[in-house]
């Protein structure tokens, strides 16, 4: 498993150490008092991901609204 | 009639290296749980040791020697990245089989309505050829073919509620039509089998994978909605259960959020289709659980079930 901080990762980093992580967890190649070190790291990058996303959506919508163009997204409101 | 308890003072000489969570204390809290007043009923006997036959039953010659051939002369030799021989282990592990099968003779004489093997190592994760996850031999399912094989059953299903999905299990029963083999498990997590499209050669597999942090609704809701009715349809004359209590909410190896109390009323739903199509038979052994605490007190809940039904 890697040392950099999850909170530190941008969405590609994190997004392919979880890739790695759901694969190492299906290969049976993973030992079994490991296998739950694992799953949470993998658990703790989904979140990390998830948020990631929610904050480019959040972005997306702005910029559509400054753009002039209200149709689609509809504003942050948080 | 009465609930037999088979264990045995080498099953506590098999020792992993230190901070390995399959360790002795695991028994020991057992025992010492076991021990109280309200478990006097129980029909103690030390387990007696297996014999190769019996293990040639399940798992092919080159397999077992192959475990012999690892036990050292002290230290360890390590199978896998956590799976280590010591130098009682093998000991330990013939105490495993051997106390399956003086289970299901137990039960088949009708000396016992039913029996509790509290046996280390586990088994449930060691395939035909392959030592894996703490286990070596596949206990449980050399107790089922001895009641196949020996007492002349024609079916019999194994339930396995262990945590972690058990593919020695499913390995070793895929292609024998006589064993049901039910699995309820937290799914991601080791080994990564036990997938719900993994059904066995002839259906004979039924994997009941669970989300991450299910509890003990979701444990009902499997057991009613599928292991029951699997049962049901496969009409087992005996059930066995391999009995992990590491879907325990205290257990450090996994996410479920099992108690006592779920363990206790998997087991009573168990006990009761025991009742009503297999005479009450029933065999379960020990497989895994590492918070101590936790497995002792389930344990005690799960045997506490056992007694009350004889």
């Amino acid at each position: 498993m890697a040392d950099t901080p999850v909170s530190e990762m941008n969405f590609e980093t994190a997004m392919a150490e979880l890739e790695k992580v759901v694969g190492q967890l299906e290969s049976s190649q993973v030992a079994l008092e490991d296998s739950i070190k694992l799953y949470d790291r993998g658990a703790e990058l989904k979140k990390h991901c998830e948020k990631k996303l929610a904050e480019a959506e959040e972005k997306i919508a702005q910029i559509t609204l400054s753009a002039g163009q209200p149709d689609g997204l509809k504003p942050f409101e948080g | 009639m009465t609930t037999a308890f088979l264990t045995h003072a080498d099953c506590l000489q098999h020792i992993n290296p230190a901070g390995h969570p399959e360790q002795v204390a695991r028994l020991e809290y057992i025992l010492d749980r076991m021990s109280a007043s309200e478990f006097d009923g129980l029909m103690r006997l030390d387990a007696p040791m297996g014999t190769d036959d019996q293990i040639l039953t399940t798992h092919p010659l080159a397999h077992l020697n192959a475990i012999k051939a690892a036990v050292p002369v002290s230290g360890w030799t390590q199978i896998d990245g956590d799976t280590s021989v010591s130098p009682l282990s093998l000991m330990a592990a013939y105490r495993g089989v051997g106390a399956n099968v003086k289970a299901v003779d137990l039960v088949m004489s009708g000396e016992a309505t039913n029996a509790f093997c509290a046996t280390r190592p586990p088994g449930h994760h060691a395939e035909t050829q392959t030592a894996m996850g703490f286990c070596y031999f596949g206990n449980v399912v050399i107790g089922a073919r001895h009641a196949l094989d020996q007492h002349g059953l024609d079916r019999v299903a194994i339930v396995d509620f262990d945590v972690h999905h058990g593919n020695g299990t499913q390995d070793l029963v895929w292609n024998d039509d006589r064993i049901l083999f039910v699995s309820s498990h937290q799914m991601p997590l080791y080994p990564g089998t036990g997938a719900a499209n993994e059904t066995g050669a002839h259906g004979n597999v039924l994997n009941v994978p669970l989300d991450p942090h299910a509890n003990g609704i979701d444990l009902r809701n499997a057991f009613e909605r599928e292991i029951i009715p699997a049962l049901e349809a496969h009409k087992p004359q005996m059930i066995f259960i391999s009995a992990g209590f590491d879907a325990h909410q205290a257990d450090p190896l996994a996410n479920l959020n099992f108690t006592e109390a779920d363990f206790a009323w998997a087991t009573k739903a168990l006990c009761d289709f025991a009742d009503k199509h297999c005479e009450g038979r029933v065999v379960s052994t020990l497989e895994g659980g590492y918070d101590l605490e936790a497995l002792a007190a389930s344990v005690a809940a799960h045997v506490t079930v056992l007694m009350e039904q004889t």
